[in-house]
């Protein structure tokens, strides 16, 4: 009976009950959007730097992976010192860098990771094989199709240019024995990687033992905090990086978008509110001789101020699926349009879907619906009976 | 205290300050650096100010005295980026990070603006490892980011114009539902449905122009506080947010349309149907 009587009600004003119910979806949306915005950054990133299994990241003091071209001098001795320690599982020295491509008249130019295959965490194989001899590398697809190139082709390449002799510094020619997708690069980015000790050769200089970034798995169990605070004191010419820490800093960099999440949110969940606010006091006000005859005829206030939430609360869940579809679509258009931040890793997402954020979207509009209800219907239900009756007969 | 910093060459260094000691003489002159005021505030520095700069925490580095303390750039491109910025001279960021005789970019001024294009050609022609780009192409280039957010502003712009739209309709459907037996009353008077839409197009105009402009001013205070609160936030003379003629233009404009539509729509769905059936018999 009760929600046959809000459905009556409803169906009764069926241009307005659409028009509110499209009204609190596209404020749905917004809000579903603003919630994977608020959250999805930073478990996007989260996911994405713990996906090789790397706790800690080790970089130059003063400076986050790859912020600078700031590198790590006497890399090998760290290295094995970090080997060497009992909570350590794995340790990935990476040196950064890039590689030129003769190509006619011209060259083609790549960004270039020095690793060691056994133990990187920077790419994954999708065909062939790792590099591990000097003369061969791995290579991304954008660089292949730059060069024009397949697995077992042969290619030149360079670490740098001499301007003087006007040739390309260190040149040799190298086997692409595997394609790979880099983790951490901008989509279309061009990339290869090499051995490590190729690419130190091939980049010269006075200190050859240096590497950009040293990536650390810890061994289960271990702390990862305890850890940080120990190579920290031990290893002062470097900065130790947990995933945390990186995640503050990255978050510290993208807070407008948190902020501007937080507030679109808060805009679409009060618009929604008002508008089934005013849509149910209207509807209550057109009601209160309705209301005053079933009050005079014994129907309890609250079986009234049920009814009455129940339409909001309708309202609320028949909009916020169609909500939820539309947040979607508009949340993965939005996150194509931010996708194109210059030097972003291919695979962060700004708005990521999450259940929990479904659900506290969803949580948040049926609790709107609610409130929204029960004022208006507390007021009519609240109405005397008698003037209300006669008020409404008079006209 | 020892700070470290990411300087221009990418090279990193440290920098330990303290108060200068005059009375004290110094076996060389030592070279004068600019630091930014971020990090005069933080590290107490001033203007006579001798410090030590190193390339690695540890090594014993080259003094150098505060010369200057400059304010930081509106440079969009830093905006989120909290370095500190040391300005040194070129040999001594050299000699300091073991940089040789290299430099990372040269700038080069033309004598006029039509000798740009053969300025760039000739270099890059005679160069060989590195190329010559215009200016305004490497400010198109390092703008990008900025590009994309406002892509992105436009398109949550799109989405709110469309959530406006609907909660106006609403709004002006139930505004002129209300009015029921007045609509009823006129036409039973024998007023034209063709005044009553009028009226009730020209009341949602008047509503539409008083909101607008109540908007704009809550647009003007939250645009201001916007600048307030990012500037302190990255602590740069930047405008974050700027409330222009053509934006308050197209917001009314905006607004008056839909009004308007949202009147005329909820007005003829009223004026179609019969005066008795509005008067609920």
């Amino acid at each position: 009976m009760l929600f046959a009587l809000a459905a009556a009600s409803l169906i009764r004003h069926r241009a307005r009950t659409l028009l509110a119910i499209l009204g609190v979806a596209v404020s749905a949306a917004m809000l579903l959007d603003m919630v994977m915005l608020s959250s999805g950054m930073k478990e996007s990133f989260r996911g994405l730097l713990l996906s090789q299994g790397f706790q800690l990241r080790l970089s130059p003091k003063g400076t986050l992976p790859f912020d600078t071209d700031a590198t790590i001098a006497r890399a090998d001795s760290l290295v094995a010192l970090l080997r060497a320690s009992p909570e350590v599982a794995r340790v990935s020295p990476v040196l950064g860098g890039q590689l030129h491509f003769p190509a006619g008249a011209s060259a083609v130019t790549a960004a270039a990771l020095g690793l060691e295959p056994a133990v990187q965490g920077d790419y994954e194989l999708v065909q062939g094989r790792h590099a591990s001899a000097g003369n061969e590398l791995v290579a991304n697809d954008a660089l292949l199709r730059a060069l024009g190139r397949r697995l077992g082709d042969t290619v030149r390449a360079a670490a740098g240019y001499d301007a003087q002799l006007r040739a390309l510094a260190g040149a040799r020619d190298f086997v692409i024995v595997g394609r790979v997708r880099f983790i951490y690069f901008a989509a279309g980015q061009a990339g290869a990687s090499v051995p490590l000790a190729t690419l130190r050769a091939m980049q010269g200089g006075a200190e050859t033992d240096r590497i950009s970034l040293a990536m650390v798995q810890l061994r289960p169990g271990v702390s990862v905090d305890a850890a940080r605070a120990a190579f920290e004191r031990r290893l002062p010419r470097v900065a130790v990086i947990s995933t945390s820490a990186a995640l503050e800093q990255v978050d510290q960099r993208l807070s407008y978008f948190r902020q501007l999440a937080v507030i679109l949110g808060a805009v679409s969940l009060t618009v929604g509110f008002l508008l089934v606010t005013t849509l149910v006091t209207v509807s209550v006000n057109e009601r209160v001789g309705e209301i005053a005859v079933m009050r005079a005829i014994g129907v309890r206030r609250w079986r009234i101020v049920a009814q009455i939430v129940v339409e909001a609360a309708a309202i609320m869940l028949v909009a916020a699926p169609l909500g939820l579809v539309l947040g979607l679509v508009t949340g993965r258009y939005l996150n194509s349009i931010l996708a194109r931040f210059p030097g972003l890793p291919e695979r962060i997402d700004f708005f990521l879907f999450q259940p929990r954020a479904a659900w506290t979207a969803l949580g948040l509009l049926a609790l709107c619906g609610v409130l929204a209800g029960i004022y208006p219907a507390w007021r009519s239900a609240s109405l005397p009976i008698a003037i209300t009756l006669r008020q409404e007969a008079v006209g | 205290m020892i700070i470290q910093l990411a300087l221009l060459a990418g090279a990193l260094s440290t920098f330990q300050g303290g108060a200068a000691a005059p009375d004290r003489p110094t076996p060389r002159q030592a070279r004068t650096i600019a630091i930014d005021s971020r990090l005069a505030a933080d590290a107490g520095l001033r203007v006579g100010d001798r410090v030590v700069l190193a390339a690695s925490p540890g090594e014993p580095g080259d003094s150098a005295v505060v010369s200057a303390i400059v304010r930081r750039g509106a440079d969009p491109a830093e905006i989120a980026r909290s370095e500190y910025r040391v300005r040194l001279h070129l040999t001594q960021l050299q000699q300091l990070t073991g940089y040789g005789d290299r430099v990372d970019r040269f700038a080069v001024a033309t004598r006029a603006d039509s000798a740009i294009g053969p300025a760039m050609e000739r270099i890059n022609d005679a160069a060989f490892g590195f190329r010559a780009h215009r200016s305004r192409d490497i400010a198109v280039e390092t703008s990008q980011t900025f590009a994309v957010v406002s892509r992105f502003h436009k398109a949550i712009g799109v989405i709110t114009v469309f959530a406006s739209a609907i909660f106006l309709l609403c709004i002006m459907l139930l505004k002129v539902e209300e009015r029921r037996r007045d609509v009823a009353a006129l036409r039973l008077m024998g007023i034209s449905a063709r005044t009553i839409v009028g009226s009730i197009v020209l009341e949602a105009a008047a509503i539409a122009v008083l909101g607008s402009i109540a908007g704009v001013g809550i647009g003007a205070a939250v645009s201001w506080f916007v600048n307030l609160h990012y500037r302190a936030v990255y602590r740069t003379p930047l405008s974050f947010s700027v409330l222009t003629g053509d934006t308050v233009v197209l917001a009314v404009g905006l607004s008056l349309v839909l009004g308007i539509v949202a009147g005329w729509l909820a007005a003829r769905r009223l004026v179609r149907t019969p005066p008795l059936v509005l008067f609920g018999r």
